[in-house]
């Protein structure tokens, strides 16, 4: 009897069925990593996304903006003018990155750094929710002298300082807002202030591999002049390799942070909006 | 009687003879003349039961490290959809176990499992080398895997840059559970 019990033992306790052995290690990834692709451009449309280039990478972007809309086919729905946007940003690691551009929208120049401050994070243990990212931009006008810019240097700079919060859901999913400041060193009547502030809503619905759709709007926090209008941008993205290719449609003629937020002056109703793209190139350095 | 009793309460334990890592090797290579693609993770876990030679891997698909983001971003989200399919397994068997002589000198083993990548599974029959050492035990293998097995899709524009067979190189060092 006991015989029999000790060779059915040796039999069974031998044999430890690999599908156990694949329990055995357990499901979890033990390392935490950093959440990617919140979004696939470091801009949504108009807005600054959470993204940064990625690490010693240098970023060409182009983003043309095609005349108003509303003369229909007499200038092909504003394709016969643009404004343009261009700059050039390079990632020194994973969190900074700097940045250069230049608008022919009242000629202005644009200095930015983007500080990468937390990271979502998965994984075990070290999980984090949502990234958290601060803009920093300062534009300077060069449009020709004039009585309005012939005092002094400073009444050319205006400043924007950005907060950016936001979280990748999903595949699928992404969202993010980010509370501004804007300061404007002349403003242009008694009423207008000097301090602007307003938060930027975006996100993105990823629906096929490669093809997302993105938007971003911006609200006001405080009284604006009647002429004011919500900033908004609505954006195809199409990802092939080394370039994103965002084909656009917005009320704001700018590209650049001062132009979007405050100054963006087109209306659905009256057909004062906007075609346009975005292209990004990346190099690797 | 009781003797025996006590004994073999005792014996799973020791009979279960496991070795472990949670931070082996795991890497891939692929060559084209346009372009050579070079990724390594190390958190990779291998155990192996020393007293019936099977054994188990699993690779966490985004401990994947390229010398380029913009190239691991790619091959999480559009190649090895790594939100869908976050880890690759094998799950196997050394041939003749038993029969081996193994010592602190590599021999060469015959592997045969199950391989599972991109959610697909198939079976594998691959060669390593095996080395029981002071402190563990050393697996080393080097095969090849075509990622269309895997029903693993490469878009047209970077089908030239990316092999259609890939180098896979594993290398643990096991230390006893």
């Amino acid at each position: 009897m006991n015989r029999i019990f000790l060779f059915f033992y040796l039999i069974t306790a031998n044999i430890f069925p690999q599908d156990e052995l694949l329990d055995f290690l357990g499901e979890e990834p033990l390392v935490p990593f950093p959440v990617q692709a919140t979004f696939k451009s470091t801009r949504i449309v108009n807005a600054q996304s959470l993204e940064l280039p990625r690490a010693k990478t240098l970023e060409f972007m182009i983003q043309h903006r095609f005349g108003k809309m509303k003369n229909g086919f007499y200038d092909l729905f504003g394709m016969d003018e643009a404004t343009v946007h261009y700059d050039l940003k390079y990632a020194f690691n994973k969190r900074l990155a700097f940045g250069l551009g230049r608008s022919s929208w009242k000629k202005t120049y644009d200095l930015m750094i983007k500080w990468k401050m937390m990271r979502q994070m998965e994984g075990k243990g070290k999980a984090f929710p949502l990234t958290a990212v601060f803009f920093s931009n300062i534009g300077i006008n060069a449009l020709k002298k004039d009585n309005v810019y012939k005092e002094k240097f400073s009444n050319r700079i205006h400043y924007i300082q950005q907060l950016i919060l936001g979280r990748k859901f999903n595949e699928i999913f992404s969202i993010q807002f980010s509370p501004t400041w804007i300061h404007k060193n002349l403003v242009t009547t008694n009423e207008d202030q000097h301090d602007l502030f307003s938060t930027v809503l975006g996100g993105r619905i990823k629906f096929a591999k490669h093809y997302t759709l993105t938007g971003d709007i911006s609200f006001p926090f405080g009284n604006r002049s009647e002429d004011y209008k919500n900033g908004w941008g609505i954006g195809l993205n199409i990802e092939t390799g080394g370039h994103v290719f965002q084909l656009i449609l917005t009320n704001a003629r700018g590209g650049y942070e001062g132009a979007y937020i405050e100054d963006a002056k087109g209306s659905l109703d009256t057909g004062d909006i906007f075609l346009g793209f975005n292209i990004t190139r990346v190099f690797i350095l | 009687m009781k003797k025996i009793f006590v004994v073999l309460i005792c014996l799973p334990i020791s009979a279960k003879d496991l070795y472990i890592t949670r931070s082996g090797s795991v890497s891939f290579y692929s060559h084209t003349i346009i372009e050579d693609i070079i990724a390594v993770n190390k958190q990779t876990s291998c155990i192996l039961d020393l007293e019936t030679g099977s054994l188990a891997f699993q690779v966490p698909i985004r401990g994947f490290v390229f010398p380029n983001a913009l190239m691991q971003e790619h091959f999480n989200e559009s190649y090895m959809e790594s939100h869908k399919f976050p880890r690759s397994t094998f799950k196997g068997n050394i041939e003749n176990w038993l029969e081996l002589d193994l010592g602190p000198d590599p021999k060469d083993v015959l592997v045969n499992g199950i391989l599972t990548i991109h959610g697909v599974s198939r079976e594998i029959s691959e060669s390593g080398t095996i080395a029981i050492v002071s402190n563990g035990v050393n697996g080393l293998a080097t095969f090849e895997v075509a990622p269309s097995d895997f029903g693993i899709e490469i878009p047209k524009i970077v089908r030239n840059n990316i092999a259609r067979s890939i180098q896979i190189t594993v290398n643990v060092k096991l230390k006893q559970k």
